[in-house]
């Protein structure tokens, strides 16, 4: 078979063969791995930074990078959580004369301003990418501090604790026996696969991240499509953040702190170019399980956490070498 | 939402125009807190007690507040600050206990006093500071907190045997360290329980209801009880259990700090906290440093130096003494039925 | 110096995973001649040339440096030895000076700091010596391409190089800079040093070289004197075969008026312009490089905007404010750049050739798979694009194929008007003849073709009607029967 052929198959399947080796060798080391709770437990962990991870994608394909989710995150989980306390509820009756009374519609009305707040921290950092041509890492850098401070202002520093059991179920919640997390991120997964793959919209992401010179000869309006991405991720990230107070039972001002990096360590490790125009959603999700298999492993096996971190960080590197199309000036 | 910082400086404002000030004076005291960080909640807390104490609230103190950004870097920058404006006195919670020595130093060259709370420096470093009085600490013995919330811990299997995990703060931390020396001594004590994992979470709760997570895998249903060292991380414990659908009755977990939502477990019944006072720490300082700046004779403001019923009066186990004393330590307060009401209403 | 070669190269082969790239090929290089080095793509041009500066090695064969077997490994080793190479993409460090870009890498210094008079004033030595009227102290982003190119020369001389390796060094200067770089090599010949030198273009091997080695698919194929050999017989050696016509011609322009363009001015760029383009017409440019050709056509297509004048489109006034208002006016682009601008070389051949027209076939968003796979699918026939599969990456096509690969996406939004960029630029002859083919067949479907070339030959070759650019503005229009190149160069420059 043709060599560049074959340096793609391994490119698209080599990880995800590396998954299943690492899944066996967990398995050889500890008996429970392969336990029907742990494996829900791995995809349970696994989930808020696939969702982050598979918005951090389609920003890397088109050549940025999003360095503001880990404060998106802690953001939209303050400001979609303090919609599911019953206080805030009772102020905006009160503040509006609009009883609505209690009860699950409020749980619509947080997701709808978590999202809101996702989506306002993705236009701007979007508009400053495509449309002011400010580099993205200068920009998420900035969003990166601003959405902090912003959570920090809206909350005056304290949790917002006490979720209500409701707003609480999109966390903790079961459906078809699997964590609704899990099936949330298997429906972001879904849909997005379907954008890069099967629409117009995937390819001209793609497009503008190989070449936006070229991209834009061929008609395409490159900025809207580099805008769309930023918005993306803006709104994973709220997503992430509201799964992540639902979880929790709190929404925290320090919540997600350095969420970004394990995002961006799943993307690559999933084979996606920093360099743009390369990567499939497959690999974001499997670098993602990667992660979790190997936190979770160690943390059966009692590893400390620092030991946790270099492992981590050499399974990074790792990737990358192991692939030689992915190093450099090659 | 209004800012700290602000809301201070307009209440002292309000009250030296409306002319109530106890100390009549021309202007008012400048204290400067400089706290390592102020994105939890804890902080939070602290910096809330320390505008309710009664010389901020009528204007003789004007009280200025410092994020030092987790960053022992911009403490010190904020050191010099302090200097260069000719505060008064400076409370100072360093990030670390080792992090804080050069600009206590500092300070003493430039004839300011520093009153600690909440985490100490290494006064090994600045031996002179201390004997002459300008380095006091009000804070909490993070050894007694470890071991009282270990004993709650096993308090019903100490004997019996039992096997509980703790969940630790960063490693080499300073509270890690104590709270760590005060459950082992907890443990020496319980030679029938067994200690299954001793692993990080960080202070943070998503972290440990992840690493809760896997040792519900690991030990299926051998786990008796969880000490996690603060209660962020109690509390990540607790929602790992009720999420992998077993009874969190059956386990016995303490954390520490009485933080809102540890309180609310309480309430519960599903935790035990044991209260670092904050409001205390504050406030102490505060009489503290005042003391430095109007003289020997000062009597102390704030009503933790009471003697009383109260569980907040804290004048038996930790008498003014004048103010002279190096260190001061805040009791610990187990949170019971009996004030949990009371400390959820305070909060609101 | 007294050898009779200055590089004797004998049975070098090279394998690279999966092609035989080099097998068994020879070269000899005298002292003070120039010496071309003629092949389509694929011939193994680059690898020869990577394997004499040590970028790769060689599996066998010898290669002698005055009499004496070298085997370099790395290109400072072969550098040293005085092999320099003057590369298609210049290595420049824009943001430097021309000394500093001239000594990167051995910097005089004085102890441990750089010494930048002394760095001047021998890099002023070196211009100074080929008559290069550059300042030492001019950073590198200010020059023009060619004057870029001129530094490498510089750098290359000042290594005392004696075998100077030149990879397509007009591909991306204008015909009066060509004049210079000739000037260059005479000079350097002079010397006594060899000049190797690699291109396409063949009027320029007839100018500028004594002997030639030809090629072909990884052999060697034959070499002689330039004065013993016409073009046609080079062009039969590369090939293979016989190439009956190296232009194929055979569209009749109409009446119609398809594009229209009057008093067009991007100030700064080019002004005034005003041209018609019939049905069935192909209209050529000349210009030399930075007369304002390029700039016209990103206005034309909406890339960038005019400032003044009016664009009509088939009689009715167009105002195109981007490459989509251009394309759905029937108007498509192929530009100069095919790597930078052209393909999106991290994708397949699929989705490069589907990407422009995919507006026309999605459903809802989607992208009808069979469709698309039928419309790539008869551009890579139409073309004869030489690829494993449609799922190949574009980045390991060749030159010639890249470029078919370029047309068979803008032929898929069917245009009307073709505006085509230096479109032979880096191709072999083969390849070029297909173009020109291509062209050919466009124009007599009744659609129109713009090209831009700085190939005279070319323009003169296919164009019904010549305009020529002069810094920025219309130097005149000939018609095909006018043209010639005094004619043309005469306006030009």
């Amino acid at each position: 078979m043709d060599h560049a052929l074959l340096a793609a198959y391994a490119r698209r399947f080599g990880i995800f063969i590396a998954f299943l080796v690492l899944c066996f060798a967990a398995s050889l080391w500890n008996d429970n791995f392969f336990s029907e709770g742990n494996l829900i437990n791995v995809l349970r962990q696994s989930s808020i930074n696939g969702i982050l991870a598979i918005g951090m994608t389609f920003v890397i394909l088109t050549k940025g990078i999003d360095l503001s989710v880990g404060s998106v995150v802690a953001l939209a989980g303050v400001v979609s959580a303090s919609f599911a306390t019953l206080s805030t509820q009772m102020m905006i009756t009160d503040l509006f004369g609009l009883d609505i009374g209690a009860g699950p519609h409020w749980v619509g009305i947080a997701i709808a301003f978590g999202l809101l707040a996702g989506l306002l921290a993705g236009v701007i950092n979007g508009v400053l990418v495509a449309y002011f041509s400010v580099p993205a890492f200068v920009v998420t850098l900035g969003m990166l501090s601003a959405a902090r401070g912003a959570t920090q202002v809206f909350t005056d520093g304290m949790p917002v604790p006490a979720l209500s059991p409701d707003y609480r179920w999109i966390g903790t919640g079961e459906l078809f026996g699997l964590p609704s997390p899990v099936i949330i991120l298997a429906v972001v997964f879904l849909v997005g696969w379907v954008a890069l793959t099967q629409t117009r919209y995937g390819r001209y992401v793609y497009a503008v991240g190989g070449n936006e010179k070229s991209a834009k000869t061929s008609g395409i309006n490159t900025r809207g499509i580099i805008l769309s991405v930023y918005i993306i991720s803006g709104v994973l990230a709220a997503l992430g953040g509201m799964l992540l107070a639902a979880r929790t039972g709190s929404a925290l001002v320090q919540a997600g702190q350095a969420y970004e990096l394990d995002a961006i360590a799943a993307v690559v490790i999933g084979g996606t170019s920093l360099a743009g125009g390369v990567g499939t959603l497959f690999g974001t999700l499997v670098g993602a399980l990667i992660i979790g298999v190997v936190n979770n492993i160690l943390q059966l096996e009692g590893v400390q956490a620092y030991y946790q971190l270099i492992i981590k960080g050499g399974i990074i590197v790792f990737a990358v070498l192991l692939d030689p199309s992915r190093r450099q000036g090659s | 939402m209004k800012s700290l910082i602000t809301s201070v400086s307009l209440a002292a404002l309000m009250a030296v125009s409306s002319g109530t000030a106890a100390f009549a004076q021309d202007d008012p005291i400048r204290i400067g807190a400089a706290l390592y960080g102020l994105r939890a909640e804890f902080m939070q807390l602290w910096a809330a007690g320390a505008e309710s104490h009664p010389a901020v609230m009528d204007g003789t103190v004007e009280l200025t507040i410092f994020d030092g950004n987790y960053d022992a870097l911009v403490q010190q920058n904020q050191f010099e600050t302090m200097i260069t404006e000719g505060y008064d006195a400076i409370i100072f919670v360093p990030i670390d206990v080792e992090a804080g020595a050069t600009a206590v130093q500092m300070a003493y060259d430039a004839g300011i006093p520093v009153i600690g709370s909440n985490t100490r420096i290494n006064t090994d470093y600045v031996p002179q500071v201390v004997e002459d009085g300008m380095y006091q600490y009000v804070g909490s013995n993070d050894v007694l907190a470890g071991r009282m919330e270990a004993e709650a811990v096993m308090a019903d299997f100490c004997d019996a045997g039992g096997r509980v995990v703790i969940i630790e703060g960063p490693i080499g931390q300073s509270a890690q360290i104590d709270r760590r020396e005060g459950n082992e001594q907890a443990l020496a004590e319980c030679p029938n329980v067994e200690l299954l994992e001793m692993q990080t979470a960080n202070w943070s709760r998503a972290e440990a209801l992840t690493l809760m997570e896997n040792w519900l895998t690991s030990y299926q249903g051998d786990i008796d009880g969880v000490i996690g060292q603060n209660d962020e991380m109690a509390l990540g414990a607790i929602e790992a259990i009720t999420q992998a659908g077993l009874d969190v009755g059956d386990y016995s977990i303490a954390g520490i700090d009485g933080i809102t939502d540890a309180l609310v477990a309480v309430q519960e019944g599903t935790m035990v906290s044991i209260l670092q006072d904050a409001n205390a720490q504050a406030q102490g300082a505060v009489d503290l440093a005042l003391r430095h700046v109007l003289g020997e004779g000062y009597e102390p403001m704030s009503p933790i130096w009471a003697e009383g019923d109260n569980w907040y009066n804290y004048g038996d186990e930790m008498p003014w003494n004048g103010g002279a004393d190096a260190e001061y330590n805040v009791p610990w307060t187990p949170v019971t039925q009996a004030i949990v009401g009371e400390l959820l209403d305070a909060r609101q | 110096m007294l050898e009779k070669w200055l590089l004797e190269v004998d049975s070098v082969s090279k394998r690279f995973p999966g092609v035989q790239a080099l097998s068994n090929v020879q070269f000899r290089l005298r002292p003070g001649s120039v010496h071309a080095l003629c092949g389509g793509n694929g011939a193994g041009k680059s690898t020869f040339v990577s394997i004499l500066m040590g970028f790769t090695h060689r599996d066998t064969g010898s290669i002698k440096l005055r009499g004496q077997e070298v085997r370099f490994s790395t290109p400072r080793q072969a550098m040293r030895a005085g092999m320099s190479v003057i590369q298609q993409e210049l290595s420049s460090v824009l943001d430097m000076t021309v000394a500093e870009n001239i000594y990167l890498g051995r910097e005089p210094r004085r102890g441990p700091f750089l010494d930048f008079p002394t760095m001047n004033a021998n890099a002023a030595a070196v211009l100074g010596r080929l008559n290069f009227p550059i300042q030492p102290t001019a950073k590198l982003r200010e020059l023009s391409l060619a004057e870029r190119q001129l530094v490498e020369i510089a750098k290359a001389l000042s290594h005392e190089a004696d075998v100077i390796i030149m990879d397509e060094p007009t591909s991306a200067i204008g015909e009066a800079e060509v004049e210079r770089l000739f000037e260059t090599i005479r000079l350097l010949t002079a010397e006594g040093k060899g000049v190797i030198y690699v291109s396409h273009r063949l009027s320029e091997i007839f100018q500028i070289a004594d002997s030639y080695t030809v090629f072909r698919d990884g052999g060697f194929v034959e070499t002689g004197a330039i004065k013993d050999i016409d073009r046609r017989h080079l062009i039969r050696q590369i090939l293979g075969g016989d190439l009956k016509d190296e232009f194929v011609k055979e569209n009749t322009p109409g009446a119609t008026r398809l594009l229209e363009v009057s008093g067009l001015t991007r100030t700064g760029h080019f002004q005034d312009v005003s041209l018609q383009v019939h049905a069935g017409e192909i209209l050529g440019i000349f210009g030399l490089m930075g007369s304002g050709r390029s700039e016209f056509f990103e206005c034309l297509f909406g890339i960038a905007p005019a400032d003044r004048g009016e664009i009509r489109v088939k009689g009715e006034r167009a105002s195109i404010g981007s490459p989509s208002a251009a394309m759905a006016l029937g108007m498509a682009l192929v530009t100069e750049d095919r790597k930078e601008s052209g393909l999106v070389l991290t994708s397949s051949v699929n989705d490069n050739i589907s990407i422009a027209s995919l507006k026309q076939i999605t459903r809802l968003g989607f992208v009808p798979r069979r469709r698309e796979a039928q419309n790539v699918r008869r551009m890579v026939d139409y073309f004869s694009i030489r690829t494993p599969s449609v799922r190949q990456l574009v980045r390991n096509l060749s030159g010639g194929n890249q470029q078919k690969v370029v047309l068979g996406r803008w032929l898929l939004t069917d245009p009307d008007i073709l505006l085509l960029d230096e479109p032979t630029r880096g191709i072999d002859v083969g390849s070029k003849r297909e173009m020109y083919r291509f062209m050919s067949n466009f124009a007599r479907e009744g659609k129109a073709v713009v090209m831009v070339s700085s190939e005279l030959p070319e323009v003169l070759g296919m164009a019904d009607r010549i305009v020529v650019f002069r810094d920025g503005r219309m130097a005149g229009t000939l018609t095909r029967d006018q043209a010639t190149q005094e004619s043309v160069m005469h306006l030009a420059a």
